[in-house]
């Protein structure tokens, strides 16, 4: 019945431009089937009220750029002014935001319209969206199969084709992962490529919002429009942005690329590196050169990483104290029962968890012997990284270990999730764009993602050969697609 | 007492004066109506991000300088991580290991002498916001909250109270001067703390100390140490060991009372802020931000006794900073500096004290004030005159020349016109002149009268009755 929402941005454009399309017609094919997919559970909320205002309102304007009257999911980790943001969280369940982040602004400059908050691990803690307050979502693949997380809202939305774009957040892999087991292109640009400001803080030093999107194309479309500097976040770059796009289709045949031996060792299944094994293949057979690298310290990237995400986090996380916003216990008998009776109540198991860990990393003598230690040997991470780099145009790696396992499987084992993301999480270490492209399918007929890794700011030489792959690997992606 | 001897450390905490606050974009202001002057920034709300006033390290530069501190120009801030109902983010943002300046000192004249009072460290953060209790009710007031602070931490050098206050009186001068802040204790833009132990005279170690809290004045912190040194000088004659702990001062009562034990271990779990890079001053950014501060008050003191001031004098314009920042317009000019000093503290003072005006809201121009005191100076005018006529002159635009006119003044000082005068005075009193030499002082008031009559109060009384004693003389 859908018409219009299963065609390309570029199509649909041409539709609004002949005007055989409205904002409002799309708007009801993303509803309807929005509504259909109610049981994946992707969306925390449905946002269509205002996203039909919004259509009037855009309906009253000429048709803009590319990205103009395109509906949009938005994680539920990223403020949206009017619009309830709960981070997946009791704390926040009823919280309405006064501001919004500046990837919203962005995004709604372009013309974008935003349909729903997406489902997620509760504060981006996780990597299967299981420990969303609001449950957690399923993949549009096969229900049972967890949509891998933290945005495995986002990646739902998407691989459902509810909507042909969302915005995810990443702070160790949790873009990319669940692009991976759900078949998307979902880009974690160089940390500080987008702006920050209104994404609700995880791990300060690491997280970096991006896009989420059935098509590479679609993904430099959406990164163009929200990259570049913002004076509210100092962690932003002053880099030019460039036009993502123009690199799309360019020759790659003499690309020097790496593989981090590491990421290709026995910690990935056969299976995965099969599909992986049969992209380095055809790299090969079309003039690329690969080669393997030697990263140090990739080995050691997890326990860094939960040093440092969890200390920062411990510190992020301290506002939510029921006293200005969120949730709030209704008797406090004083201030101390206050702070610990809203927390207490607040916060998820993992959440809670993660807090504790993170505080106890920074106590005392700790912070010295743990989060300094950390933070230097990411730097010594990073400056093997930039070495391999000084050799290799970019590096590839699978994504992660298998394809998506089904849900509950890694809940008695709080350290699982973590393993799941040794492949994603040394990017974030080194600040580093990394990408999810579609690569292949297991056995059950799960997607199998590969990750391109590129040098600080290299997004378009990434894009570059994402679509060339893209091209050449030319899947059937719509295996998530509801009628 | 004698057998003890003191060693007090002060903790200062001034807010610094800038037009926005620290990390956000509202004003940094004092006096507007509750939580009138916060953004979300400030109220700590989820995914906001702090952005960097440099004003505020521009003031830290200067304040660093000031205060002769090794400057730190490559330097990150740190959270310190605690659960206070007036601390939005429950972190506050602060520099715990690289503080803006380190080593410093401050110069002190004593009863003894000069004294340097050292300084350990001094470091940038921000401000919390205010509470208030109602009853069962706590209310919070976010305008304070990312209110540019800078702490300033002196080493553990003084001995004595005079010692302590002296050493906040120079600080605040200083840093007032500095326009760095406001220095206002009683609006909270200065706070101190103060840490006090006491030990037997030539022990080499120190004792316990007691912290004393937020005194709400540089008179009161004196006291403050010297009830603190004899509470602790009891306990120990009586044998008793002293505990650490925080302790405050009760302005009704004038002595400090126990605020809480001090507890082991505060544990604020610090680390780098990731949300504010490295921050590398540039030897450009030191310069112009050191140029930009207005003179020191020990300059003003040595130029103002150039000009031929006395301390005390001095000292007087000095706490007034409008007066002084007034007489420096001057300095490059032949104003004498006596008179022009003796005006702005006497009439002028008065004037704007009890018409509640800055000297800017009056009419004094400076070509006036140049004028005036010229006149002073060669007699034309009298103080007198000055005292009939400086609210004309305030609050008119007409110059002195003009309202000494419509005021019919006219001190002519013409020593041959006086002569005149008072020869002719003295050819029609032969009889006081008389007296005059007989020894009676009265005859010489006469002659005096009988020459301003005769001139019409138009010549100047002093050059008159200097001219007429030494005419008397030849007589």
């Amino acid at each position: 019945m859908n018409k219009y929402l299963d065609l390309t941005i570029d199509e649909i454009h041409v539709a609004y431009l002949k005007k055989e399309l409205t904002p409002k017609m799309l708007l009801d094919e993303v509803f309807e089937r929005m509504d259909a997919c109610q049981d994946l559970n992707c969306i925390i909320t449905a946002t269509k009220e205002e996203a039909y205002q919004r259509a009037e309102e855009l309906s009253k304007e000429e048709v803009g750029g590319p990205l103009w009257g395109i509906p949009i999911v938005i994680k539920d980790n990223i403020i949206t002014k009017q619009i309830r943001t709960t981070c997946a969280s009791k704390m926040l369940e009823n919280f309405i935001p006064i501001y919004q982040a500046t990837v919203i602004d962005k995004i709604l400059k372009a013309g974008m319209i935003i349909v729903g908050k997406t489902n997620m691990d509760e504060f981006a803690m996780g990597s299967t969206s299981e420990t969303s307050y609001f449950g957690p979502p399923k993949n549009p693949w096969n229900p049972i199969y967890i949509t891998g997380g933290s945005s495995g809202g986002s990646a739902g939305a998407v691989a459902s084709r509810m909507v042909p774009f969302a915005l995810g957040s990443d702070t160790g892999g949790s873009i990319r992962q669940p692009a991976s087991y759900t078949g998307l292109v979902g880009m974690k640009p160089t940390y500080g490529r987008v702006s920050r400001y209104g994404l609700v803080a995880f791990a300060s030093s690491l997280d970096q919002i991006g896009p989420m999107t059935r098509t590479v194309y679609e993904n430099a479309v959406l990164l163009n429009v929200i990259a570049g500097f913002d004076e509210k976040d100092l962690t932003s770059s002053k880099k030019k942005v460039e036009d993502y796009t123009a690199y799309l289709g360019k020759e790659t045949q003499s690309l020097k690329i790496g593989i981090p031996s590491y990421l290709v060792s026995e910690v990935v299944s056969e299976e995965v590196r099969d599909v992986f094994n049969h992209v380095v293949d055809l790299l090969k057979k079309h003039g690329n050169t690969v080669e393997m690298v030697e990263v140090s310290y990739l080995e050691q990237a997890v326990p860094l990483y939960q040093i440092l995400a969890m200390a920062e986090a411990s510190s992020n996380l301290a506002r939510f104290d029921g006293i200005r916003y969120g949730y709030r216990i209704e008797d406090s008998k004083n201030i101390d029962f206050l702070y610990e009776q809203t927390r207490k109540e607040g916060f998820g198991e993992e959440v809670k968890r993660r807090i504790m860990v993170g505080s106890s990393l920074l106590s005392g003598e700790n912070a010295k012997k743990y989060y300094d230690k950390a933070l230097s040997i990411r730097d010594d991470m990073r400056s093997s990284f930039l070495a391999a780099f000084k050799d290799y145009d970019l590096l590839i790696a699978p994504t992660t270990t298998t394809a998506a396992y089904p849900l509950g499987q890694g809940l008695d084992d709080p350290l699982k999730g973590f393993m799941d993301d040794i492949l994603v999480i040394p990017a974030n270490m080194a600040g580093l764009p990394a990408m999810n492209l579609p690569a292949g399918f297991s056995k059950e007929n799960l997607p199998i993602g590969m990750q391109i890794i590129g040098a600080p700011f290299q997004e378009g030489k990434m894009y570059q050969l994402a679509s060339f792959l893209e091209k050449m690997l030319d899947l059937d992606l719509e295996g998530g697609k509801r009628q | 007492m004698t057998k003890y001897e003191a060693t007090i450390g002060i903790e200062v905490h001034v807010e610094v004066k800038t037009k926005s606050k620290f990390f956000s974009s509202s004003e940094n202001g004092y006096g507007k109506n509750a939580n009138a002057s916060c953004t979300v920034v400030d109220l700590g709300y989820p995914g906001t991000l702090p952005t960097i006033n440099e004003e505020v390290i521009n003031q830290g530069i200067r304040a660093v300088h000031l205060t002769h501190c090794k400057l730190t120009k490559k330097m990150h801030f740190d959270r310190k991580n605690y659960f206070y109902p007036d601390n939005p983010k429950n972190y506050q943002i602060t520099q715990n290991r690289t503080p803006i300046g380190r080593e410093g000192y401050l110069e002190i004249k004593t009863s003894l002498g000069l004294k340097k009072i050292e300084i350990e460290e001094m470091h940038l953060e921000e401000d919390t916001c205010k509470s208030a209790h109602r009853g069962t009710v706590s209310l919070l007031d976010f305008n304070r909250a990312g209110v540019p602070l800078i702490e300033i931490v002196s080493k553990p050098c003084m001995h004595t109270k005079e010692e302590a206050v002296l050493y906040l009186e120079k600080l605040r001068e200083t840093f007032f001067y500095g326009e760095i802040s406001d220095c206002k204790i009683e609006e909270g833009s200065m706070r101190c703390d103060a840490n006090v132990s006491i030990a037997p005279i030539g022990s080499k170690t120190l004792g316990t100390k007691c912290e004393i809290k937020n005194i709400g004045s540089i008179h009161n912190v004196g006291i403050a140490i010297e009830k603190e040194i004899e509470r602790q000088t009891t306990l120990l004659e009586k044998g008793e060991t002293l505990k650490e702990e925080t302790r405050r001062f009760d302005d009704k009562i004038g002595d400090t009372i126990l605020m809480r034990m001090k507890e082991t271990g505060n544990d604020y779990r610090y680390f780098p802020e990731p949300d504010i890079p490295m921050i590398t001053l540039s030897q450009e950014q030191i310069t112009k931000a050191i140029s930009l501060l207005p003179m020191t008050p020990d300059e003003r003191r040595r130029q103002y006794q150039e000009k031929g001031m006395k301390e005390l004098s001095i000292e007087k314009i000095l706490a007034n900073k409008a007066l002084s920042d007034y007489l420096n317009r001057f300095l490059s000019t032949p104003l004498n500096f006596v008179i022009a000093a003796n005006l702005l503290l006497g009439d002028i003072s008065s004037y704007l004290n009890k018409n509640f005006l800055s000297l800017e809201k009056t009419k004094l121009t400076d070509e006036k004030f140049l004028d005036l005191v010229k006149k002073l100076e060669v007699g034309e005018l009298s103080n007198k005159n000055v005292k009939d006529i400086l609210e004309e002159i305030l609050e008119k635009d007409s110059s002195i020349e003009t309202i000494m006119k419509e005021n019919h003044i006219q001190n002519i000082t013409d020593v041959s016109f006086v002569e005149e005068v008072i020869q002719k005075v003295l050819d029609q009193n032969q009889e006081s002149v008389k007296d005059y030499h007989q020894g009676k002082d009265r005859a010489l008031k006469y002659l005096m009268g009988q020459v301003m009559k005769e001139a019409k109060g138009t010549i100047n009384p002093k050059i008159a009755n200097e001219k007429l004693k030494e005419m008397l003389q030849n007589q």
